[in-house]
């Protein structure tokens, strides 16, 4: 590439040096060159491209707006020929984040031209746009910008080479949640004897699997008189009428089934059954009692050790069930509880 | 123990009037080797057919894979307590055909079968000898000897599965035993003295231990399964077996392990297979330690502490390579395993499947996080799938879905429903990754 490829910069009111909070409602307008800490994107650029122009916008007026902003903003973007677009960085700033994904996105769904922005992690701008768009992982202020550039114009050039983008940690943007399987000249077996060996010898080592981050739950408070209280029966080991007939999932759940026990005083075999595949259902087939014991909660009823035993049953089957979708479900049922007056709850699974 | 695997490099199977070898052809007779497995009361019959590398062929419920083997000299049976002797295997010489292996089809009556059973459909384990999920599957390579099974009306569900893999067995010895009297391609040697002069001459090397754990109670065992030396080790308290023993068939793969795992892998484990290449190099192989995963306390518990004391105090071992079977609860008692052999001055290594299949924004790759568990190495994402294309022939009993998807027709399907594709067992050379 002779003359280097050309960068249009995207930049809100302060930054676009306009003005401050009360320039937010500026109007999108482009400038030749570079403008700002477009200069810093140009320095480490050097001769391998050019910010050949800079648009700015408020971000009231692009909040206020979206629609109407993004299509002015790629009707100003688009005489410049850019081949790659850079926006921000926005740090933790909200309506710049939301704005720079915006229009990073707007610039690839619409014109086919790569982006790139910069965010702080927890820039609401993150989760909406990190499936879409590359955003590097930024400090929470302006006094990151050095440290931000260098990533951002490392990926905006590649992007224009349409060179491979590395993983997040080494190309320092934020994880797009892409899982691929690749393949790897050494075997599984052939690493983790090397992995060991590392930790023997106190090296350092790459794991190749992340631990998820559990969240304290704080427990509800203990039923004090559970004489008098209603508890539900939920289980995670796909319990479903026999025939299985609204077609629950036996793994990768995304819905749970309410289950109508009323008036039962156990679970029959020729009426329900077990749909699952994480552990041998045979024996929940032969005796349903033995995963959601209906059976033995009806005589704590009778002997009035509990006050009752709630009329539904609430069941999905779990099995690599997204931690979304885990955490959907779970609400969804302790919303029914709640409203039905429950006040204890008994997780049977497997 | 000194092993000496004599490998045959099979390149075709064909059937033919007698069963032989000549010119690296493995010539099957049919009928013999059908009435050879017919003579098992619990099947009314049994098919055999053939599938080769590159044909557009796709082999449906597929319930275990077996490297056709067979001993010939040495103290033991083949397979011994699975086939009714009882001894044992891990010495002497074993005639091996490479490049061919014995496939078997479940082929019980659809309406016993369980979710569990199945998995995601009708078409249970897949393997495809052409295509993607073949470049993926080391099964998409081999000459295939597809055993079908059928049951009688009498035979129970927990018979007739027993029957299979006995079936299964039995055909790999017998299509072995027709390379006994061959000279060899090459020799694999498994040379592993006691363990109180293994570490001689290896005092400065780090010692390593391999902990294989081979099923998960989650799928019981059934009455009469043949697992170890035909035991089916319900109640298994960690013990210690020859590496030896677990490639010359002492372990047979558990009917309920099929995902990610098949007796072909623990004839070729790759751990041990690793372990036995840097042996007197990088580290001494101190030895292996087999467990059972339990889905109950204080069952797991107990397991974990003797396996990890078992690592430590009787085989001296620095660190561990920990396994696990196919599952979730699994990953419970391996983690568990790995903290506690840590917290004892044991370093740990698990080696497992990424699990996620939500979103990858969520790190829920695995289930647990322990200190001492950390030390991960990935064999791929069970959840990711591939698109696999029409065929021209199917082998076992076409399925058609409720959404009219044909077993025959394209298919989209995970890797954990395609037989060989990942492995628990340190094969395989793929690695999930986050972008």
């Amino acid at each position: 590439m002779g003359a280097g490829f050309r960068v249009v910069h995207y930049l809100n009111q302060f930054f676009g040096g306009i003005g401050g909070e009360e320039k937010a409602s500026a109007e999108p307008q482009v400038k030749d060159g570079w403008v700002g800490p477009g200069k810093a994107i140009q320095d480490t650029l050097k001769s391998r491209g050019e910010v050949v122009a800079t648009v700015i916008c408020g971000d009231n007026y692009f909040a206020e707006r979206t629609e109407e902003a993004t299509e002015e903003i790629l009707r100003l973007l688009t005489p410049c020929r850019p081949d790659v677009v850079i926006a921000g960085p926005a740090f933790d700033a909200g309506r710049y984040g939301f704005a720079c994904g915006q229009v990073c996105k707007a610039v690839q769904d619409e014109l086919g031209i790569p982006a790139v922005t910069g965010m702080y992690e927890e820039n609401p701008g993150v989760d909406l746009y990190r499936k879409d768009v590359y955003i590097v992982k930024t400090a929470g202020s302006a006094r990151g910008m050095i440290e931000a550039i260098s990533p951002m114009v490392n990926i905006a050039c590649k992007l224009v080479a349409k060179e491979k983008i590395g993983k997040p940690a080494e190309e320092g943007y934020l994880t797009r949640g892409i899982i691929v399987n690749e393949p790897i000249d050494k075997s599984a077996a052939e690493r983790a004897v090397s992995m060991v060996l590392a930790k023997i010898r106190d090296e350092p080592f790459e794991p190749e699997l992340e631990s998820p981050k559990f969240e304290r739950v704080k427990p509800a408070v203990p039923i004090r008189d559970l004489a008098s209280a209603k508890i539900a029966l939920v289980t995670d080991g796909g319990l479903v009428p026999k025939g299985n007939p609204d077609k629950m999932e036996s793994h990768k759940s995304t819905r749970f089934a309410s289950i109508n026990i009323k008036g039962l005083n156990a679970l029959s075999a020729e009426d329900f059954e077990a749909y699952h595949i994480g552990y041998e259902t045979a024996f929940v087939n032969q005796d349903p009692n033995r995963l959601v014991p209906v059976d033995v909660m009806r005589d704590l009823e009778k002997e009035g050790m509990i006050g009752k035993l709630h009329e539904t049953c609430y069941a999905t089957a779990g099995v690599s069930t997204s931690l979304e979708n885990a955490k959907n479900i779970g609400q969804g049922i302790a919303e029914q509880l709640k409203a039905e007056g429950v006040t204890g709850a008994i997780l049977t699974s497997t | 123990m000194r092993l000496e695997l004599d490998i045959l490099n099979i390149k075709d199977v064909q059937f033919a009037e007698k069963t032989t070898i000549s010119d690296r052809v493995l010539y099957i007779n049919r009928n013999e080797l059908q009435k050879l497995l017919q003579q098992d009361k619990r099947l009314s019959k049994v098919d055999i057919e053939l599938a080769h590398p590159g044909e557009k062929c796709r082999i449906l419920q597929v319930s275990d894979v077996i490297e056709p083997r067979s001993k010939t000299s040495g103290d033991g049976e083949d397979f011994p307590g699975a086939l009714g002797k009882q001894g044992t295997v891990g010495e002497g010489n074993t005639c091996v055909l490479r490049g061919t292996a014995v496939v078997i089809s479940n082929q019980s009556r659809s309406r016993d079968i369980t979710a569990s059973d199945m998995g995601e459909d009708a078409m249970g384990e897949i393997i495809d000898m052409s295509g993607p999920a073949a470049e993926v599957s080391p099964y998409g390579k081999t000459h295939n000897v597809v055993v079908l099974p059928y049951p009688t009306d009498e035979a129970g569900l927990d018979e007739y599965k027993i029957a299979l893999k006995i079936a299964g067995l039995k055909t790999a010895i017998y299509l072995a035993q027709a390379g006994k009297d061959l000279k060899p391609d090459e020799t694999e040697v498994y040379d592993l003295p006691p363990l109180t002069e293994v570490a001689k001459s290896m005092e400065g090397l780090p010692k390593v231990a391999y902990i294989f754990q081979v099923y998960c109670t989650s799928f019981p065992a059934m009455a009469g399964e043949p697992i170890l030396y035909g035991d089916n080790i319900r109640r298994l308290v960690p013990t210690i077996i020859h590496p030896n023993e677990v490639l010359d068939g002492a372990i047979v793969n558990p009917y309920h392990n099929i995902r990610g795992c098949e007796t072909y892998v623990i004839q070729n484990h790759p751990v041990i297979k690793e372990l036995y290449r840097r042996h007197g190099e990088e580290l001494c192989f101190v030895g292996v330690i087999i467990t059972v995963s339990q889905y109950t306390e204080p069952e797991r518990e107990r397991t974990v502490a003797i396996a990890a004391k078992l690592a430590k105090s009787i085989l001296g071992a620095d660190g561990v390579i920990i396994t696990k079977a196919s599952g979730g609860a699994p990953d419970i008692d391996v983690a568990q395993a790995a903290q506690r052999c840590e917290e004892i001055g044991v370093k740990a290594v698990l080696i497992m499947y990424d699990v996620a299949s939500g979103s990858g924004l969520e790190p829920m790759s695995i289930i647990f996080n322990l200190p001492g568990a950390r030390a991960i190495v990935n064999t791929g994402n069970e959840w990711l799938t591939l698109i696999l294309p029409p065929v021209e022939r199917v082998i076992g009993t076409p399925v058609t879905l409720p959404s009219g998807i044909s077993s025959n027709g394209e298919l989209i399907k995970a890797l954990n429903w395609l037989a060989g594709a990942l492995d628990q067992e340190g094969r395989s050379k793929i690695i999930s990754v986050r972008y």
